[in-house]
């Protein structure tokens, strides 16, 4: 039915309420990208099996929703009760008649595939108890797991379009001015006022004005824009269509990456919905608004996720950057006006209209507020989508939210800001994550990626990592980006292979330098972030690589030589069947040898060893380095 | 209106205007290599850095490329502080790694004191410094973007669709003439599969190119360019415009039309002058078939500072250091004095040949052979230009050129072109090997004379050399009045006869308009209009055109003013009806019988 006014809306959603409370038991499976990957398209299967085989209605009594990514990756698949709150981890195909039988029809508690805390040893079978769970706000992942991403009358049911219908009864620029109050900041890494933003691209608007989403998510390991877009696409929608209000445009675009199908899929039926019902179009609820909304998708590349190479991209040009001393907001998509933000931006917008400013403002910091999402992944026990205030320490979300290190390894670095960002190390850990913080200790808050590395993480190797991730997705436009990451990576590949001279750092800071000083876009610019900060904080690591031709962790594998210490060696016997040379030697209970000659380094005795016994060589004394 | 602080001394420029224009207007030097006036700033080669700050902003430093920053009003650039310079250095250094063996790299690295770069250069590097020039000259100015650039990071570079030959590509040769390095002419080949030839200029004789506008020589009258209608992209398809973007006082129309002019004038003087002779006419000489066999025209234009060469002589075929020619043949009479082409003598060949003798023998230093039939040296000081010749060592062989031709007979013809006349002061023939060879062609009528000598109706010569009414009483004049004729149109004739012949001209004409008035003969032609029956036999034969038929009356009408009472129609009429004065049929038939009297 075509909504033509908001009390049309209201009346949708009271529908929606009424119809949900009808409703005894829901049955959330996660059906993000993570959960989908180890299986729950099977499980949700299963469940529809089980419950049509015992012929249990589930139109009335029971719901089974295919939700967005809970955030809990690392314990996928996860499937949540509602109205009993119970979260289920590592659900099987197989558990689901169990599951059925004990928890869904007599309530019982499966203590087998309750999430067992690693710290306190017992299980917890409340979702909201979870330590995961239980020390993030979520704002702009308020939905995603609750709702079916599909339906519309699930996210009005929790309150969707609330925000519209506020901003609706509002004037544009008091719509701004909320915005404003909120202190919402740009999440896309620059941190940009977002108030201010849309206020410059209204000074010069005449006529048109476009709005962009950027979805284009591309730093390795990232992943909350996905989530955000797969999981709660409407929201996203509903901010821009706020935006269109606040900023009097007729056209938005989002621009979705080729990777993320299902986004694209969930992005497409929601807009297609929100156009039958008279959400998206001519004269949007009977206000005057007319706004329509198209999805361009990208190609894969990097860059594209730069906003004025991704308007060129969206224009259908070479998607390459261009300089921006004129802003995009005066001549962006096809020269003219243009708003983008990214969609973590654009989903926070409906709540900060709904809820107010002043909500909004009160997570946070003084100059960074709200709440910020984060993709928790590396060497840390739970990996996953995270929300935390802004001003959180590294400490509190890695040891708090994150369960800590794994295997209880040493914690060494934490990279945020993807590839353009820097690594943190363990003496910041108690930096406060905020715009202004981390990009004084030389990293930045980037998009939300959080790489987490412990002892076993060579700093060189993962700038040499960055370095080719760049390498391979510069644009080539400008020339000290492309051949200056060309030339850096060459510098990096002698580091690695134990090649280094004294020279070479010196080197790798001049050219950090003048590509920070020449560079065309942010990319370029920001592309030695990865280098410098390494070689800021792990100074040393460079130095041994070059000197003592050793490489302390363990990863490259021309300066290192294993060996098995007698003293922590449990004679286990694991490592042997593994080695592809066979290397290891050892009787049962005598600590194994491992035959230096024989040994390639390639690590598998490392990750098997129980009690880390496979070490590293340390260096030897100075009077045996031979250059 | 704003004003800037560049290096200390302040400029005025537009609010918005481009760091790098306003820089460029003042002669402030900026390094680049991707900008282009024609096509929109990019910012890709990163050279044209400058470092700004603003008095109002104290503490605010920033490094922009000068060819993408507005201009603000109070706004400080530094184009060329140390900072800048080392930063400029170090990423010619990187490009130095990208391009070790171009020149233009190496040139401006240089200029930056980075002789060697202190990277990893490239392993087979090739030209292509991915300015982006040719790729945004095709698609922003020629609207073609039959190129791009394809992939990504060090591995972009300029492609066409697939690899393939592009439909989209007109062969405009923008993307070749912008390339600052040879990369483009390169890559054209390659995937064209041929080179691109430019368009030949007319002036230069088609050894070197031109543009689609262009002046169409440095004297041109007037002395402004002109559009090329058949090569011009603009003209053709709409796009470019590139001339018009260079043309600071807006002087380029491309709305500009050819146009007939209609002028009134008292008196007319034709100086159509000559062609030369087509020296393919004669095939033994091998002119077209042998790349250094040259006409004199080609070598004159070579000789000049202003043309193709520069002054030089050079071979056509050889490139590296052996470009001059080391022995040179002239062959004079090429098309003259010759019973299968002209038999007339040009009269200007042997002087021209002895200058060209002279000159290339001063420019090379080359053994020079002329092949004469006879010397003719008439005039001030031609004859002893020719002593001075044959004191400076020039060789002179009596004798028609035979054949010159590349079949090696003997040794120390190699590669070289073999002469092949007979000295007829020895009585032996001669094979004389030459690196290039000179041919002194002929200047015959144009071809058009015939078209040009009806429409002034004027005589001609059978050779088609248009007629003075009298070679010695009447030499700039023709038979019809109002008409004179100058220069080579008239006769072959060097330079100072045809300024001579000019002034005569000219004078001539002076003097017809300066009276005012026109004196003409009494014995014009009339008609008689009763007897006139209008069968216009008279209108055809009036050789001066005099005779016209008036509609209305339907009689034929004499204008007095074209007649000049040669009495054809007189003759012709069948009915009598066309007098001339002084000569009527009574006037005639009475003089006739006085003469009987007399008798």
């Amino acid at each position: 039915m075509r909504l033509t006014s908001i009390e049309d809306l209201e009346r949708r959603r009271s529908e929606a309420i009424a119809a949900k409370d009808k409703v005894e038991q829901v049955i959330l499976v996660c059906c993000g990208t993570g959960c989908l990957a180890s299986g729950s398209g099977e499980v949700a299967q299963a469940f529809r099996d089980e419950l049509a085989k015992r012929g249990i209605d589930m139109e009335v009594r029971l719901h089974l929703k295919t939700t967005g990514c809970h955030g809990f990756c690392e314990r996928g698949p996860i499937v949540t009760f509602v109205p009993s709150g119970v979260l289920y981890q590592k659900v099987q195909p197989k558990h689901v008649p169990e599951i059925v039988e004990k928890t869904v029809l007599a309530g019982e508690i499966i203590k087998k595939l309750t999430y067992k805390d690693p710290k306190e040893k017992k299980n917890i079978s409340q979702y909201n108890e979870i330590p995961f769970y239980a020390l993030q706000t979520r704002i702009a992942l308020r939905n995603i797991g609750q709702t079916d991403p599909q339906s519309l009358n699930d996210y009005l049911a929790r309150g969707g379009f609330k925000g519209l219908e506020k901003a609706l009864r509002m004037k544009p620029g008091d719509v701004i001015n909320e915005v404003e109050k909120s202190g919402l900041r740009g999440r896309g890494g620059g941190g940009f006022p977002t108030a201010r933003k849309w206020r410059s691209a209204l000074k010069v608007k005449k006529d048109k004005l476009y709005i962009i989403a950027n979805g284009d998510e591309g730093d390795p390991g990232a992943f909350m824009d996905r989530s955000i877009m797969e999981g709660d696409p409407y929201d996203v929608l509903e901010g821009m269509i706020i935006g269109a209000w606040a900023l009097g445009s007729d056209e938005g675009h989002i621009y979705v990456r080729q990777e993320y199908p299902l986004a694209v899929v969930n992005l497409q039926h929601a807009i297609k919905t929100l156009r039958d019902d008279g959400l998206l179009g001519k004269n949007i609820l009977g206000s005057g608004l007319n706004f329509d909304i198209h999805i361009s998708r990208g190609g894969g590349a990097f860059v594209c996720g730069e906003s004025s190479a991704l308007m060129m991209s969206v224009a259908g040009k070479v998607g390459e950057p261009r300089a921006k001393y004129i802003h995009s907001t005066e001549r962006g998509l096809n020269d003219l006006p243009t708003v983008l933000n990214n969609v973590e931006t654009w989903v926070n917008v409906p709540i900060i209209i709904e809820k107010g400013g002043d909500w909004f403002a009160s997570y946070g910091t003084a100059k960074s507020k709200g709440t910020k999402a984060f993709a928790l992944v590396g060497r840390v026990n739970n990996t996953g989508l995270v929300e935390v205030p802004m001003g959180i320490s590294l400490r509190e979300l890695i040891y708090g939210i994150g369960g800590g290190m794994q295997r209880d390894r040493e914690f060494k670095a934490v990279q945020t800001g993807g590839p353009s960002g820097g690594c943190i190390p363990a003496e910041l850990l108690d930096l406060p994550v905020d715009f202004e913080s981390l990009t004084e200790k030389g990293s930045m808050m980037g998009s939300g990626g959080m790489i987490v590395m412990d002892s076993r993480t060579c700093m060189v190797d993962i700038a040499r990592y960055f370095l080719n991730f760049l390498l391979e997705e510069s644009c080539g436009k400008c020339m000290p980006c492309r051949e200056g990451l060309l030339q850096l990576k060459a510098v990096y590949d002698r580091l690695v292979e134990g090649a280094g001279v004294e020279g070479d750092i010196p080197k790798i800071e001049r050219l950090s330098k003048t590509m920070q000083d020449s560079c065309l876009c942010a990319l370029g610019t920001s592309a030695p972030n990865p280098v410098l900060s390494t070689l800021n904080f792990f100074r040393d690591e460079y130095l041994e690589h070059i000197r003592d031709k050793r490489c302390r962790a363990g990863v490259c594998k021309a300066l290192t030589k294993l060996y098995i210490d007698p003293q922590a060696c449990i004679a286990c016997g694991k490592c042997i069947p593994g080695c592809p040379t066979d290397a290891i030697t050892g009787a049962k209970k005598t600590p194994h040898v491992i035959d230096k000659p024989k040994c390639i380094v390639c690590g598998s005795c490392v990750e098997v060893c129980p009690t880390d016994a496979v070490r590293v060589e340390p260096a030897r004394k100075p009077a045996e380095v031979t250059r | 209106m704003a004003e800037i602080i560049i290096n200390g001394k302040p400029y005025q420029c537009e609010e918005g205007e481009y760091i790098l224009k306003v820089c460029r207007r003042n002669n402030i030097p900026i390094p680049t290599l991707c900008h282009h006036e024609a096509v929109e700033p990019w910012g890709g080669c990163r050279l044209c850095i400058v470092e700004i700050t603003h008095p109002k902003w104290p503490g605010w430093k920033r490094t922009v490329t000068s060819c993408l920053y507005p201009a603000q009003d109070g706004l400080v650039v530094e184009t060329d502080s140390p900072e800048i310079r080392e930063t400029r250095a170090d990423l010619l250094d990187l490009l130095l790694a990208r391009c070790p063996n171009t020149d233009l790299v190496r040139k401006l690295a240089a200029e930056y004191g980075v002789t060697k770069t202190s990277y990893t250069p490239r392993e087979n590097p090739d030209d292509c410094i991915l300015c982006g020039l040719c790729t945004r000259v095709c698609g922003e100015l020629m609207g073609r973007a039959a190129i791009s650039t394809a992939s990504r990071g060090v591995q972009k570079m300029v492609a066409t669709p697939f690899m393939e030959s592009p439909e989209a590509c007109i062969s405009c040769g923008a993307c070749v003439f912008v390339c600052p390095t040879d990369a483009m002419a390169q890559k054209w080949k390659k995937h064209m599969g041929r080179e691109l030839k430019p368009i030949p200029s007319e002036f230069d004789q088609g050894m070197c190119g031109r543009p689609s506008i262009y002046t169409p020589f440095p004297q041109a009258v007037p002395n402004v360019p002109i559009i090329d209608k058949e090569s011009c992209v603009k003209l053709l398809t709409g796009d470019c415009g590139a001339c018009e973007i260079f043309c600071e006082p807006k002087a380029i129309n491309y709305d500009a039309v050819d146009t007939i002019e209609e002028v009134n004038v008292g008196a007319i003087i034709l100086a159509t002058g000559f062609k030369i002779f087509d020296a393919r006419r004669i095939p033994q000489y091998g002119y077209g078939r042998y790349p250094n066999v040259f006409t004199s025209l080609e070598i004159e234009r070579m000789i000049n500072a202003s043309g193709p060469t520069g002054g030089e002589i050079k071979l056509r075929n050889a490139d590296g250091i052996e470009k001059r020619p080391k022995s040179v043949g002239i062959v004079h009479c090429v098309g003259s004095r010759d019973d299968k082409t002209h038999k007339w003598c040009s009269r200007v060949c042997c002087m021209y040949s002895l200058k060209l003798a002279h000159l290339i023998k001063e420019r090379t230093g080359a053994d020079i052979y002329n092949f004469y039939i006879d010397m003719r040296t008439p005039g001030k000081s031609y004859e002893e230009f020719y002593e001075k010749l044959l004191k400076e060592g020039v060789h002179f062989i009596r004798g028609r050129a035979a054949e010159i031709t590349d079949a090696t007979l003997a040794e120390g013809e190699e590669g070289k072109l073999v002469i092949r006349a007979e000295d007829t002061l020895v009585g032996a023939v001669c094979r004389i090997p030459v690196d290039m060879v000179v041919l002194s062609v002929a200047m015959e009528p144009q071809t058009d004379t015939d078209d040009v000598r009806r429409v002034f109706n004027i005589g001609c010569s059978t050779e088609g050399w248009f007629l003075e009414r009298h070679p010695k009483l009447a030499p700039v004049s023709t038979f019809t009045d109002g008409i004179f004729i100058a220069g080579a149109c008239q006769g072959p004739k060097d330079i100072p006869d045809t300024v001579a012949q000019a002034g005569a001209a000219a004078a001539e004409a002076m003097a017809l308009i300066d009276k005012g008035y026109v004196q003409l003969e009494p014995n014009t032609a009339f008609i008689t209009e009763e007897l006139c029956s209008g069968c216009k036999t008279c209108v055809g034969l009036c050789p001066y055109t005099a005779i016209t038929y008036d509609m209305e009356k339907l009689r034929a009408a004499v204008n007095e003013a074209l007649c000049k009472g040669c009495g054809t129609c007189v003759a012709a009429c069948p009915s009598g009806a066309a007098q001339q004065h002084l000569f009527t049929d009574s006037e005639v038939f009475q003089e006739i019988e006085g003469v009987i009297d007399y008798v």
